[in-house]
């Protein structure tokens, strides 16, 4: 006889393996895991923000800002939110689609979130080319890259996500009572497009 | 701390909200200045905090 009881039921036979986890909250496992994730995100772009206030605030005698010489591309960036603000009802589209059984929705709102969010990235690439200014460019162009980088960084990732759940769509996965393939990727993308609403009032407006 | 979403949908709310929130303080500071937008900045955030406080004392 060994020290540890088997996990099997000998008597019943009804259920092998360890007892299933407790389940106490009412949002479910994989859900919570990806609030838990974003959590730790907004705390590592609150960091950044930290640094980014700090070099707007150690200077209160400077002129304007952002710093003589230095010019964001407000407009662009402006059309580059709408963007990613519109890819977020067409995930949220997505989604609905398939809870209430409508696959072509389902692919159609994924595909076009994922050619806004592909649009989105590739116009930060031209404007990172354009703008006329490096990340070693004082601390605002410090700031800048490393702000916006991370965000572009996290919509890299979020591309990511998307590529894989569009394909699964396309497959024939998900169905109305199984599509955390689609709900956890979503929230992902919400998070990253409200991070954008942050940056851009932050950076680019205020 | 009870995380204030719990869905998807949840999420694309906040999107919204966010959306609503910053529009408002950018706005007060290209029509009205630095200490407006500021001003809108503090009451919104105040007007937030009162709402959770009392929609989870309603829970």
């Amino acid at each position: 006889m060994t020290a540890h009881a088997p996990a099997v039921d000998v008597h019943h036979g009804e259920h092998h393996g360890p007892p299933p986890a407790h389940q106490s909250s009412r949002v479910s496992a994989p859900v919570l895991g990806m609030f838990l994730f974003i959590a730790s995100e907004v705390m590592l772009f609150g960091s950044f923000f930290t640094a980014y206030f700090f070099v707007r605030v150690v200077n209160p005698d400077a002129p304007g800002w952002p710093p003589e010489g230095f010019h964001v591309p407000v407009f662009v960036a402006g059309v580059n939110t709408a963007i990613l603000v519109t890819s977020s009802f067409t995930m949220h589209w997505a989604l609905q689609s398939i809870k209430r059984g409508n696959r072509a929705g389902l692919q159609a709102g994924l595909v076009l979130t994922l050619a806004m969010g592909l649009t989105f990235l590739l116009t930060q690439m031209l404007e990172y080319a354009r703008v006329g200014f490096a990340p070693r460019d004082t601390a605002f162009g410090s700031v800048f890259y490393g702000l916006t980088g991370l965000h572009g960084a996290h919509v890299f990732v979020g591309l990511t996500l998307l590529t894989v759940a569009t394909v699964r769509a396309f497959r024939g996965h998900f169905s109305p009572e199984h599509h955390h393939g689609v709900e956890i990727p979503g929230i992902y993308w919400h998070f990253v497009d409200v991070m954008w609403i942050v940056v851009y009032a932050t950076i680019y407006l205020l | 701390m009870l995380n204030p979403l719990r869905s998807e949908a949840e999420a694309f709310r906040f999107v919204l909200l966010l959306l609503g929130y910053f529009a408002a303080i950018v706005l007060a500071k290209a029509v009205l200045g630095t200490t407006a937008a500021l001003v809108v900045f503090v009451a919104l955030s105040v007007a937030v905090a009162a709402w959770i406080v009392r929609a989870r004392s309603a829970a």
